[in-house]
């Protein structure tokens, strides 16, 4: 409260000293807080920010006094409580006499979030401004007459809020501030909250910087989604404007804070109940001026805006508080372009690299292969090196088998697929030679059987409870191996092939 | 034959197998085993099954990519996939 007082400079303090004045009388306040929004109307066309921050200031010192005064004295609280009343009875008043005209209702929502809120906050000088105007229609309300019925259910509704303001002032502080420059947005122009609210989200709460990582995470994986709904998403132009207003004060929901988001919800009913209609009507236009910021931003911030929107609709719905949605989503769709920039960026830098990788993975896997049988080569080569007959010899017999290949294939063949397929029974060798050794010596034996063999056959599946051995011989084996293989019974009661 | 590229189809093969061949492998890569008498007779066996699947595979490949050849690309598919199949 006193940063806030030392802070803001010469009308501010004049101002806050008027209320100090006038917060001891009931009836003073009224004028000072009808001259501070004369002030306001000609300030605010050559200057809005200055007289919004003054007013705020104002404001803020009165809800000061009255916190004081609470804790002091009753007496002070009671005025304070009439001048409360007072004024929500003429934002009431402005409210209740015009049916066709939507304003008036908005401007009576801000003024009770703006007492709760400005202490907190200097920035509520946005929401000064409402307080302003809520008192200066009152005015041109009390002309019209409004209906008593209307001025009952309204009193109803302030009287809860401040009962609720009251006992949750130390409480709902913080959480006002978002929701009064909401309200403030749209009663306000765009341009001047646009200014101002950026920095105290940032620099109030430095805790509050740390989270918005946590959304990024959901939004990344949203935004990608957004981007493909968008086309279902959209709807038409009208709605458009409006989703996307929901769905950025959703985003600053779950963005800024979940603390805050709580408070907001708690106010929100108070406002809620209150002012149903006006948010809508003050947000309209904001939301026209966001929409068409948007759109010249580009589309991927509609798309998604719109896709926040959607779901955050029903939650903003509930909440209530549009005008925090009006100027929280100018500042999200900033960031939210920002963020949409980098979760796209790294993106497409991983589908790059998932691309790279598959081809990288398949020449790596090509050429390991390749790479061993020439390995395998060289080893045997530098053994046979002494004689060349016998390397000779093995190419022979490599040849042999590649002869047989060609003659399986039934199909004429590449020269190097010919290599190749040497290459490969090279390889082939080399794995059984070591699978022989393996199984003979888990077998406790220096010596390598047909039983090895019938097994590793059994394991390469070419042995199946189909097909036993000796078929895949009578097979392929011309008779004089199949004689030697297959056990058959001679005269003298002899098998031949010992079993 | 033909001349430069292409391995036209063997019409005849020998059947009989290159038994000295065989022994010979075996023994230099595992000079302190033994083969019995008639292993190599399996190993050959075993070859031959091996060469047969491979150039199965390797016709299927190319028989895909519509060649009317066998290329070294297919053999080297083929190759992978036996190679795997053929572990012990």
């Amino acid at each position: 409260m006193a940063d806030n007082w030392d802070s803001e400079p010469t009308i501010r303090t004049v101002l806050q000293r008027v209320l100090d004045n006038a917060d001891s009388r009931t009836p003073r306040r009224p004028r000072s807080s009808g001259a501070g929004a004369q002030r306001t109307l000609l300030t605010t066309s050559s200057s809005r920010r200055l007289s919004s921050r003054t007013k705020t200031s104002a404001k803020q010192r009165s809800h000061g006094v009255r916190s004081i005064g609470r804790l002091a004295h009753i007496q002070v609280i009671g005025n304070l409580k009439e001048q409360t009343p007072r004024t929500l009875v003429e934002n009431i008043l402005i409210t209740a006499p015009k049916s066709s005209i939507l304003t008036p209702e908005a401007m009576v929502k801000p003024v009770p979030a703006l007492q709760v809120v400005q202490p907190s906050r200097r920035e509520s000088s946005q929401g000064s401004l409402e307080l302003q105007l809520p008192e200066l229609e009152p005015r041109t309300t009390l002309a019209a007459g409004l209906p008593a019925s209307d001025r009952k259910k309204q009193r109803l509704r302030l009287s809860v809020f401040q009962q609720e303001v009251d006992q949750g002032l130390p409480h709902l502080t913080p959480r006002a501030d978002r929701g009064i420059p909401l309200g403030t947005l749209g009663l306000t122009s765009f341009n001047l909250t646009f200014a101002t609210p950026l920095k105290p989200q940032s620099v109030r709460r430095p805790g509050l910087a740390r989270r918005p990582p946590r959304p990024r995470a959901i939004d990344v994986g949203a935004l990608l989604q957004d981007l493909q709904d968008n086309s279902l998403a959209l709807a038409p132009p009208g709605d458009s404007l409006k989703t996307p207003i929901a769905n950025l004060p959703s985003d600053t929901v779950l963005e800024d804070t979940q603390p805050f988001s709580q408070p907001l919800v708690g106010c929100s009913p108070s406002v809620h109940r209150s002012l149903p209609n006006p948010f809508p009507t003050g947000t309209e236009d904001a939301e026209r001026t966001t929409g068409d910021r948007t759109q010249s931003s580009g589309p991927g911030l509609q798309n998604h805006s719109e896709y926040w929107g959607s779901p955050c609709c029903s939650i903003f719905t509930l909440l209530g508080a549009t005008a925090l949605a009006c100027f929280v989503s100018e500042v999200m769709e900033a960031e939210e372009s920002q963020e949409t920039m980098e979760t796209e960026e790294p993106e497409g830098s991983s589908e790059d690299e998932n691309t790279s990788d598959r081809p990288g993975k398949k020449p790596s896997i090509l050429p390991s292969e390749t790479r061993e049988p020439v390995s395998a080569r060289l080893t045997p080569r530098p053994r046979t090196a002494g004689s060349r007959p016998r390397q000779d010899s093995y190419k022979a017999g490599l040849n042999h088998y590649a002869k047989l290949f060609s003659f399986y294939a039934k199909m004429p063949m590449e020269r190097k697929a010919f290599e190749m397929v040497e290459k490969c029974l090279d390889k082939y060798f080399q794995h059984l030679c070591n699978d022989l050794e393996v199984f003979a010596a888990h077998a406790g034996r220096k010596t390598v059987r047909p039983e090895d063999l019938e097994l590793l056959m059994r394991r390469q599946g070419l042995i199946t409870d189909q097909v036993s051995l000796y078929v895949l011989v009578e097979r392929h084996l011309p008779l004089e191996y199949r004689q030697l293989l297959i056990p058959c019974a001679f005269s003298g009661n002899s098998v031949f092939p010992v079993q | 034959m033909a001349l430069s590229t292409t391995v036209s189809q063997r019409k005849q093969i020998k059947r009989k197998a290159p038994r000295g061949f065989l022994k010979r492998v075996f023994k230099q890569r595992k000079p302190h085993l033994r083969l019995e008498s008639r292993g190599d007779l399996l190993v050959h066996l075993n070859c031959l099954l091996f060469v047969h699947r491979l150039a199965e595979e390797s016709r299927a490949n190319a028989c895909e990519d519509k060649c009317g050849v066998i290329n070294k690309d297919h053999v080297l598919a083929a190759a992978k996939v036996i190679l795997k199949k053929s572990r012990g």
